[in-house]
């Protein structure tokens, strides 16, 4: 079926609620609406008709909640349910109506917020879509979760044969969805993935939706579609509260602003769908013009490239000791400390890089992206010469991200930009190829011109794709500079793309590098660089890039500039570093001081007596002061979290010596399966660390084979289990279990509010601990340090 | 319409296990933590009226699946002929904030997470009030969650299909009988058309009445 077909009369008639309908036929609250396709097939038949009689083009069939997760207790299949469902569909279908597989939200949140990971929330779409094969077209509505409509999406897309997909999301009144989701990002990113309508259905009703419908109009040339309740619930009733006839008058500001596909949601009846039909098909379609920006977002956050935005090049392991040895290590917390940093410093946008030699970069660019993504709304740049870690990255992606980079070559053409069309990315093309750099601008516009024009033709947007000229270093190609920014100028100018530019390389060799760099970037901006690749925590390059957009008068009024150099200029009084010692920083949850202060101790001290002679000493003190109520929890977290400041120096100098390690030996630590409650794993995971322990942190929901698993493979004495309901514990009893009989050996210490030191003894464990403090005490006491 | 402006820091504090005065640090670093986390939430909440009915398995709120089960509720609902069921959130954001900070340095994790905890508990109290108001013929009882007393966390999920919670709010229950976002609470209002006797939520209806550090020390956390 074709988009022709769809819009025969320029305008496509949905149904209403089915739900609304069940439940005026007796269906109770909560209740298995889908049930019903096998109990009462002639009460699903009717309500189609009267839907279709109504004016209905499509009707959804009556399988919003028919995934394996809610259909467990059922007793039936999803490909039954599925199927009986779109029987009673056809049953009422007229020869020109289509029947839509309609599929709502899984109903469990993804990763990290919940416990489904993208791959089953992909699993179990991909069963609903293949299940569903005899319906017309596709339809995900009452979404609220971008990353769960592109697990469903692909799903369709890669099982679905081709037929059409609708999808509608959920808005409230502050434009962004229940989960953050912003409207322009929905837009951006399912237009990318390849959808064939948008728009937006429930939460809200016919009036209130329309700036949310004005501005999704705004964002995509797709046909937009408009499915609103008949106004909110009465709380008592349960009753919405708009009538026909005014529900359909409502529907005519949609038109005008040239939404196509109307229908309604919870209360409303075929009455309403009548109504409205009436209103839209006395209507002529409206012509958009829309023209959407070169933009890229996460699913909370778009980045409009309407003036200088910086990407921050610091998630990148070259040259990078620690950063090597955090990819080593799964040390993903180290990783996510860098992105805040970057952040915090002003960074648009971050690039990704988590290529090394030793390891397996697709799995690791997966894991990063989603913890990444876990804790930044700030959208990201794939940065991978290998496509099967980008297509990984891309896929669990949440967003439209920027994948970096394609180049002139053939290999690298049709490789990576058919992943950039697939998943709807834009792509930073850099101007190389088998030759090489070309020396001069003329050399590399070509290169850059063909990149776009391969682009083009495989229908990426030109606003998709950014151009990287790519900067040589002074020092040794001094005459190249200019042909990097003369090109970068041609670029901008006569293909009217984006550019990209790594400003870093340009000072490599010479004196005062970031003074050569710093009036390189100015430079760059002056040419028309609007993507500059630089690191945001060197504070004179961030703060060059916003003096060059209030003086390019992007910045209007200087309100950003002024938010951030305009302020107090006078920061209260702080005790000097020098004047105290590293046991009193500690004390007093100074850490920036504590880094400081153990830096210079390093100089005098082996990274070992560092820590025995200070670091442990100021814990043990803080220790006792907790224990014996002089300081209470936030206080010894303070001084805990000043002492890990003190051990990532520690960390840095080891790793740049290659000098061995500090452990004290290998701890394994996890929230029990089912659990999300993780706060007090990781308060225990930094005072082990602060006492020189190796600690393995396998996260929160963690299923209790693998918690024996690491144990086994790391060869720990002790594991630390944490839960924080009654209604997890039995998993913490069933990892001890299988712990003991896997490593009969290992010791187990558990945690948790609602633990007790009987229910610990109870469930097999060895130690009970209280508090972060007496797992310190628990892990001297078997470790014998 | 719920708006948080502020949260309740004594109570913050003391779910962050801080039972004394903070220092200007302590206090800075909650400042910070406010501010991020107030920008991050969404409060809001979904609610329903349902009449009661005694059956042999429980309470059931007619028109919906929901059995309230045990002897706790029971009393609670004592003389009541309809109850008000709700689920407050504070939405995604507030798990976020608190892995981001938690990411940042534990300390702002900790009471980041502690802030928030403060914070639903005012959503709840602002919520109870909004939807009180509408509800004028009726005297109401304090609110009851499952996991007081004998009621058990298993029925969230009859709970949270009951108010629409997922559509109305964007609260799941995942497997194990957890709220989901994080930062979410159900409870059940009595409501009947004569006073009710308010029997005074205790501890005896606390689920962490066996391990409550204010209770060892013979204290109360309010």
């Amino acid at each position: 079926m074709t988009a022709e077909v769809l819009f025969k009369s320029g305008f496509l008639m949905l149904d209403g609620g089915m739900g609304t309908m069940l439940q005026a036929g007796g269906l109770e609250m909560g209740g298995i609406p889908e049930m019903l396709n096998f109990t009462h097939p002639e009460q699903i038949q009717a309500i189609h008709r009267a839907y279709i009689e109504a004016g209905a083009d499509v009707v959804y069939t009556n399988t919003f909640g028919a995934n394996r997760l809610k259909m467990a207790k059922t007793g039936r299949s999803v490909q039954e349910i599925i199927t009986a469902a779109i029987q009673n569909a056809r049953a009422a279908a007229k020869e020109d109506t289509l029947v839509a597989l309609d599929i709502g939200p899984i109903g469990q949140l993804l990763e990290p917020t919940g416990t489904l990971s993208f791959e089953e929330a992909y699993d179990i779409f991909r069963e609903q879509i293949e299940a569903g094969k005899d319906a017309d077209l596709y339809i995900f509505e009452t979404m609220t979760d971008l990353l769960e409509v592109r697990a469903g999406v692909l799903a369709a897309k890669e099982n679905g044969g081709g037929k059409p997909i609708f999808v509608t999301m959920s808005f409230e009144e502050n434009g962004r969805t229940f989960t953050g989701c912003e409207i322009s990002a929905m837009a951006l990113t399912l237009e990318g993935l390849g959808v064939d309508a948008i728009g937006v259905n429930c939460s809200l009703g016919p009036v209130e939706l329309v700036p949310i419908v004005q501005e999704l109009c705004r964002w995509t040339t797709l046909p937009v579609i408009v499915k609103p309740n008949a106004g909110l619930p009465d709380p008592v009733t349960g009753k919405h509260s708009f009538a026909p006839e005014r529900f359909g008058a409502c529907m005519k500001p949609y038109a005008e602003m040239g939404a196509r596909i109307f229908g309604g949601c919870c209360g409303t009846t075929p009455d309403h769908i009548r109504e409205a039909a009436k209103v839209i098909r006395a209507m002529e379609p409206a012509e958009r013009e829309v023209s959407i920006p070169a933009a890229v977002c996460s699913a909370n956050q778009t980045v409009v490239i309407d003036m200088p935005r910086i990407i921050g090049e610091r998630i990148n392991p070259t040259g990078k000791k620690r950063f090597k040895q955090a990819l080593l290590e799964h040390d993903t917390d180290y990783i996510l400390g860098q992105a805040i940093a970057q952040v915090q410093a002003g960074a648009d946008i971050l690039d990704v890089n988590v290529g090394l030699p030793d390891i397996d970069e697709t799995e690791m660019m997966q894991t990063c992206v989603k913890a990444i993504q876990g804790i930044t709304n700030t959208p990201l740049q794939l940065d991978t010469t290998k496509p099967d870690a980008l297509e990984a990255g891309l896929r669990v992606y949440n967003g439209k991200p920027i994948v970096n980079s394609v180049n002139g070559e053939e290999e690298s053409l049709s490789t990576v930009l058919p992943l950039v069309k697939k998943y709807g990315a834009a792509v930073v093309g850099l101007t190389l190829d088998k030759d090489g750099i070309p020396k001069t601008a003329e050399g590399r516009f070509a290169i850059a011109k063909r990149i776009l024009e391969r682009a083009l033709a495989l229908g990426i947007r030109r606003e998709d794709v950014y151009i990287d000229c790519l900067t040589l270093t002074a020092s040794a190609e001094q005459e190249g500079v200019m042909e990097t920014l003369k090109a970068l100028t041609r670029v901008k100018e006569e293909l009217g793309l984006r550019t990209v530019l790594g400003v870093s390389n340009i000072s490599f060799g010479l004196p005062s590098r970031e003074l050569v760099t710093r009036t390189f970037l100015t430079m760059a901006l002056h040419a028309g660089l609007d993507l500059p690749i630089i690191n945001p925590n060197t504070e004179s390059m961030t703060a060059a890039v916003r003096a060059y957009r209030l003086l390019a008068n992007y910045d209007k009024n200087a309100v950003e500039f002024i938010s951030h150099y305009g302020g107090e200029t006078t920061a209260a009084p702080k005790p000097a570093a020098q004047s105290m010692t590293l046991g009193e920083a500690i004390a007093a949850g100074l850490g920036h001081e504590a880094a400081e202060l153990t830096a210079s101790l390093l100089k005098e001290k082996s990274p070992m007596d560092a820590v025995n002679e200070q670091l442990i000493p100021a814990l043990d003190k803080a220790g006792t002061e907790f224990e014996t109520g002089k300081i209470f929890l936030p206080q010894l977290i303070s001084s805990a979290a000043a002492a890990q400041k003190a051990f990532e120096v520690i960390k840095q100098a080891i790793s740049e010596s290659g000098s061995g390690s500090v452990s004290r030996g290998t701890i394994v630590i996890a929230t029990v399966k089912g659990d999300i409650h993780d706060i007090g794993k990781n308060i225990v995971k930094v005072l082990l660390e602060n006492y020189g322990y190796t600690v393995i942190d396998l996260g929160k929901d963690v299923p209790c084979e693998a918690v024996a698993e690491a144990a086994v493979q790391q060869k720990a004495p002790l594991v630390g289990l944490s839960a924080l309901m009654t209604t997890t514990l039995p998993s913490m009893e069933e990892t001890i279990r299988q712990l003991r009989a896997c490593c009969p050996e290992v010791k187990v210490m558990v945690g948790g509010a609602v633990l007790t030191a009987d229910y610990a003894a109870k469930i097999g464990a060895d130690f009970y601990a209280k508090d972060a403090k007496e797992a310190v005490d628990i892990a001297k006491q078997v470790f014998g340090v | 319409m719920i708006t948080l402006t502020a949260i309740d820091r004594v109570q913050a504090f003391r779910y962050a296990g801080m039972q004394a005065q903070p220092d200007a640090q302590l206090s800075a670093a909650a400042d910070e933590c406010e501010k991020r986390l107030l920008s991050a939430v969404s409060p809001r909440y979904a609610e329903r009226v349902y009449p009661l009915e005694q059956t042999a398995q429980g309470i059931l709120c007619r028109g919906s699946r929901l059995v309230l089960t045990g002897k706790d509720i029971a009393a609670h609902l004592e003389g009541c002929s309809h109850a008000l069921l709700f689920c407050v959130t504070l939405g995604e954001g507030a798990d976020r904030a608190i892995r981001t900070a938690a990411a940042q340095d534990i300390l702002m994790g900790l009471l980041t997470d502690a802030m928030a905890s403060a914070a639903a508990e005012q959503v709840c109290d602002q919520a109870e009030a909004e939807m009180l108001t509408r509800l004028p013929d009726f005297h109401a009882t304090w609110r009851f969650s499952a996991g007081y007393g004998d009621l058990p966390l298993a029925l969230q999920g009859d709970f949270l299909g009951a108010v629409d919670a997922q559509r109305r709010a964007g609260v799941c229950v995942s497997e194990s009988g957890l709220l989901i976002p994080r930062k979410s609470v159900t409870a059940v209002i009595g409501l009947s058309d004569k006073p009710v006797e308010q029997h005074r939520k205790g501890c005896a209806a606390c689920n962490l009445s066996t391990t409550c550090p204010y209770r060892a020390k013979g204290a109360h956390c309010r």
